[in-house]
């Protein structure tokens, strides 16, 4: 599903920063993978470049191997669109939308029909247990009513792959625990492909993989049949659970 | 320190905005400059021609542009004061040479002259120097200027042809002067001639038009003057050449006002756009501001240092402006003095700019002034920035409802004066008082219509497009106070343009309905193509010819020009009265029509237009003294109507009154009406073909003559294109600057909606539907505006300007062509911004708060 072969970034400037260095990773579908490591050790760099926010310097990134290199910004835009879902830290919600037009605001720049996006953002909202909300402005809401918010957009054409920068790294610990739940639902009705970047360990052990970088370079790539302990009494977030992809997927668009 | 440690860096970064700001104090001072510049340069050109041909001359006599008989130069030469006395005529005449035009004819009796003028003669045949006897023994004899000369190829003994009443004439060039003083009069167009050969050029008969004259040594200037006119009296004016630039000034007083008005304007656009820059500025740099306020800065710091700021950008835009001004001056003196000679009448040529050192001083101070001024709001805001809401992240930009309600309220309070003010408009004070304070409140309530125009352009937008509308909506909702700075330059240069478009339609309205029921003759005939200059005349006995045509039922003789009432230049027509009203039929605007009908046909009374009685403040009943040189002319004014021969205003008399006091049966312009059934181009053909053997006159149809005075019109009105185009600048330039700092102020949004799916070509829908929007908003609020601003400009034209009674006609037609040309402006300011917003990088838009 999602294959980067040794992916380089290097941001020019005054001083030149190497961000990714040679980076080699296979990401099947419907897997969960939390990707870890220091500050400026290219997480996020890693993320936008799987996101088709931004380009390698070298390498090749293919997504349904299909290579994002060779394709023109709109190219570009449109695989975000069919295949993307970003989750943000800072939620980047339009603070002038309310809910239900935050929600529907991928499905506009689509040109769905106006009726059918309507039922869509509704049952999103609904499937993140925000349908009393619909007419609130993000700032009438709490941080994790706004991640769930921004979880609703970003599921809004139920994109096979979901892309999550720090989703908890905004939020107090039993409000992430909430949101790292729902995306623990969501996947498990949904069976999308998740990356999940972050620094907390305690969100990095509830996924099936975690990817270790440090300084550019994949350091650690640990699947969960390697994972030495998982807290007692607690159950693992994430599964494999590739029969579960779309089992309990809403009525409408796949 | 501050300004190079902050204000450089910021400058450096944000140089676009910086460019537009500065380019916003460039067009104010650029127009001011340009306009004065102008000005002054066409006030110059005419002096100088006046100072160079006046020569040693100290006092002039004059008895308006009809002149007066040649014994009057005997009455003054024998008083004892004056030394020497001269007769002049000076009249442009065609030239008949390809692209030279007119040219300035000075006739003068040379024999005596030589005490007053210097001729300086380059080349000439060497008998003229030593006797201008037989200079005037040739009367087609000539004396050139050097630059003319040149510029033609001529030499001594070269013939040129002059278009004389008579056809077209030969005269020889006998003389070159010398390029000093005189020479450079009428840039250089002059030519000197004898006066009685003048004469019979001009068709004038035995008349001057004015003597110039040099007192007694030991006799004091104010004595010389004081016998002159005891030995003419009153109907003479006796003033030193320089009083003629007073009149050419009264001449030009509308003009004037209209430039200083539009200079005026595109200072306070200028201003507005800084305002825009300074306060956009502040809220950008909250958060520096705030680290400053942390640090220890007092509040008088950040104050300086914005204004500081403002001032260097005063100063650099102000010292641009004046380079632009200066490069646009010419090329509209040029324009502007050939407007002045074609609608006045008045002979000047502008070859030079009258760019004086106050002018630049006083630019840059207004500039400078200009731009701080417009930025202490926003230097006053960023001085009472909270330093702890200052560093907290999070938005701003929002207009606070406190000021919201206290703008709000003073708006109300000024609608209100202004209301009040209505009622005692008689009085100017209150007149000007109420129109200021409801621009005033247009400006003030700028914020608040513009949010709700904006929340009322959100359903539609988001109608037509449901992501990129709400989003363009959205932005403008949010941010009103980035927005109405842009949308109220907007709204004035829309006001001003629908008051000057309004005006215009008024005019053309009234114009047309004048030209309908009193320009209704078939033909004109006039002795030159341009029907304002008044200085060639024809015999009264071609009317006579002209009636003996088969086909001709009617000839009116018309004889006008300008006479000085009360200092100021008007205009006086003398028309065959009752042959007049025999065929215009008119309703007064003041004034019974028979009693007019016998006092002016009885020469006992006189009409004034609508503009002198609203200028001069006289309406039917009062007396008016008209100097002729027979004495002064007393009537009483019979009748007002409505007539727009000239700015000033004009005077209606009957021919017969005219012929007793000036003496002069000579006439101007014939009206022809023809008989029924008669075709009007056979009519003419034979008209032209009787005249043509003795006199070379024109003859021009109705529509002809329409069209001509439609089109001087249009000429004057050319200030009224030059709004437009200042319009759509401003709509450019403020547009540019508020897309440009919502496009850095909406980065992290659009590059969420990149990151969502939106393409770029989305993206840059939202740019040009925001700036679309502003337009939208502009136009609605500027039309509401130039609704009223139409009605306190129609006031001031009738109090002060013309005194012409216009109706109020909204320019309905002209601000609907105004639509999608600002529209357009709107989507052009947009393409730059739109372009930058797709180009970015979009993890940079997405990390950036």
């Amino acid at each position: 599903m999602i294959d980067l072969k040794r992916v380089s970034k290097v941001f020019e400037g005054k001083r030149k920063a190497t961000a990714l260095e040679n980076v080699d990773l296979q990401i099947p579908k419907g897997e969960v993978v939390s990707i870890v490591g220091p500050s400026g050790s290219g997480k996020s760099t890693l993320l936008n470049l799987i996101g088709g926010l931004d380009r390698p310097t070298a390498g090749e990134i293919l997504i349904d191997n299909e290579s994002l290199g060779e394709l023109s910004d709109d190219e570009l835009t449109r695989v975000r669109r069919d295949k993307i879902g970003f989750i943000f830290q800072f939620f980047n919600l339009l603070p002038t939308l309310n809910c239900l037009e935050n929600v529907s605001l991928p499905l506009h720049l689509r040109k769905w029909p106006r009726r059918k996006i309507e039922d869509r953002a509704k049952e999103l909202l609904n499937l993140v247990q925000l349908s009393h909300r619909l007419d609130h402005l993000p700032e009438e809401l709490s941080g994790g009513e706004r991640q769930r918010v921004a979880i609703a957009r970003a599921l809004s054409v139920y994109p096979p792959i979901l892309l999550a920068d720090e989703p908890t790294g905004n939020l107090d610990t039993r409000t992430g625990e909430e949101i790292l739940r729902l995306i623990q639902d969501l996947h498990s009705k949904l069976g999308s492909t998740i990356l999940i970047v972050t620094h907390d360990m305690g969100v990095a052990e509830q996924c099936a993989r975690t990817v270790r970088l440090r300084d550019g370079r994949v350091v650690e790539d640990r699947s969960l049949s390697h994972r030495e302990r998982v807290p007692e009494g607690r159950e693992r977030a994430f599964k494999p659970s590739p029969g579960a992809a779309r089992r309990a997927l809403p009525k409408g668009e796949g | 320190m501050l300004l190079r440690l902050l204000s450089w860096p910021y400058l450096k970064k944000h140089i676009l905005r910086w460019v537009l700001t500065v380019a916003g104090i460039v067009l104010g001072v650029a127009v001011f400059v340009a306009m004065h510049t102008a000005n002054r340069s066409v006030h110059n050109a005419f002096d100088k021609t006046v100072q160079r041909i006046a020569g040693s001359t100290q006092l002039q006599v004059y008895a308006g542009e009809f002149g007066f008989e040649e014994f009057v130069l005997e009455r003054v030469q024998n008083v004892p004061e004056v030394a020497v006395a001269v007769p002049v005529i000076e009249a442009t005449v065609e030239t008949g040479i390809p692209g030279q035009g007119t040219i300035l004819i000075l006739g003068i009796d040379m024999t005596g002259d030589r005490s007053l003028r210097d001729y300086e003669l380059d080349s000439a045949e060497d008998s003229i120097i030593e006797d201008p006897l037989v200079f005037l023994a040739q009367p087609d004899s000539l004396l050139v200027t050097k630059e003319f000369a040149e510029r033609n190829g001529f030499a001594v003994n070269t013939k040129i042809p002059l278009l004389t009443i008579k056809g077209e004439k030969q005269f020889t060039i006998r003389g070159i002067m010398s390029s000093k003083g005189m020479t450079q009069a009428f840039g250089g167009n002059l030519a000197i001639m004898d006066i009685y050969a003048v004469q019979q050029v001009l068709g004038r008969g035995p008349r001057f038009d004015r003597i110039d004259l040099k007192a007694k040594d030991g006799v004091s200037l104010a004595d010389c003057r004081a016998a002159v006119q005891q030995a003419l009296g009153p109907g003479f004016e006796v003033e030193p050449p320089s009083s003629r630039g007073q009149h050419f000034d009264a001449l030009m007083g509308a003009y004037s006002t209209a430039t200083s008005l539009t200079s005026l304007f595109a200072l306070i656009v200028g201003m507005f756009i800084i305002y825009n820059s300074f306060s956009i500025a502040v809220t950008q740099r909250r958060s520096e501001i705030g680290i400053l306020r942390a640090l220890g800065a007092t509040q008088t710091q950040i104050r300086r240092l914005f204004l500081m700021e403002s001032a260097a950008a005063g100063m650099v835009g102000s010292a641009l402006g004046v380079l632009a001004g200066v490069g646009m001056a010419f090329a509209l003196s040029v324009y502007m003095g050939t407007l002045t000679e074609q609608v006045v009448g008045v002979a000047q040529r502008v070859d030079e700019l009258a760019l004086e050192p106050w002018l630049i001083l006083a630019a840059v101070s207004i500039g400078v002034g200009t731009s701080v001024v417009a930025a202490w709001i926003p230097a006053r805001s960023a001085a009472r920035v909270n330093p702890i809401q200052a560093l907290q992240k999070g938005k701003y930009q929002m207009l606070s409802a406190g000021e919201s309600r206290r703008r709000r309220i003073a708006a109300f309070v000024l609608i209100a004066f202004s209301g009040v003010c209505l009622f005692f408009s008689t009085w100017k004070p209150a007149f000007y008082a109420g129109y200021v304070s409801v621009i005033m409140a247009g400006l003030l309530m700028t914020p608040t219509l513009s949010l709700v125009l904006a929340k009322a352009l959100r359903p539609i937008l988001r109608r037509a497009f449901p992501a990129e509308g709400t989003l363009a909506a959205d932005s403008l909702i949010q941010s009103p106070r980035r927005t109405s700075a842009t949308v109220a330059a907007l709204m004035l240069s829309l006001a001003i343009v629908v008051g000057f478009g309004g005006f215009s339609d008024s005019i053309f309205d009234s114009l047309n309905e004048w030209i309908a029921t009193a320009l209704n003759p078939d033909f004109f005939v006039g002795p030159t193509a341009n029907l304002t200059n008044r200085s060639t005349t024809f015999p009264a006995e071609v009317g006579k010819e002209i009636e003996a045509v088969d086909g001709v039922d009617m000839v009116q003789l018309v004889r006008d020009a300008r006479v000085i009432y009360k200092g100021t230049p008007v205009l006086l027509v003398s028309v065959e009265n009752e042959k007049l009203l025999a065929k215009v039929r008119r309703k007064p605007l003041a004034g019974d029509p028979e009693q007019i009908r016998e006092m002016t046909s009885s020469g006992r009374g006189l009409i004034v237009s609508d503009g002198f009685s609203a200028l001069q403040h006289v309406t039917v009943g009062d007396l008016v003294e008209i100097p002729t040189p027979s004495g002064m002319l007393k009537l009483t004014v019979a009748g007002v109507i409505r007539d727009y021969s000239d700015v000033q205003g004009a005077i209606f008399i009957d021919r017969s009154v005219y012929i007793k006091h000036w003496n002069d049966t000579t006439v101007n312009v014939a009206r022809v009406y023809l008989k029924p059934g008669f075709d009007s181009e056979e009519v003419r053909k034979r008209i032209t073909a009787k005249l043509e053997p003795n006199y070379r006159l024109l003859v021009f149809t109705n529509a002809q003559v329409r069209d001509y005075v439609l089109q001087l019109t249009d000429q004057w009105f050319s200030m009224t294109y030059n709004q437009i185009v200042v319009a759509v600048l401003v709509a450019v330039l403020g547009i540019v600057n508020t897309l440009t700092v919502s496009i850095t102020d909406r980065r992290r949004e659009l590059g969420v909606m990149q990151a969502v799916g939106g393409l770029r070509s989305q993206i840059r829908r939202t740019v040009w539907l925001e700036a679309i929007s502003i337009g939208i908003i502009g136009l609605v609020l500027g039309m509401a505006l130039g609704a009223v601003n139409l009605y306190y400009n129609l006031g001031m034209i009738k109090r002060d300007l013309g005194g012409l009674d216009l109706d109020y006609i909204y320019p309905v037609g002209f601000m609907t062509a105004m639509i999608p040309i600002i529209l357009a402006a709107a989507f052009i300011a947009a393409v730059g911004p739109a372009e930058s917003a797709v180009r970015g990088s979009l993890v940079e838009s997405l990390e950036y708060e």
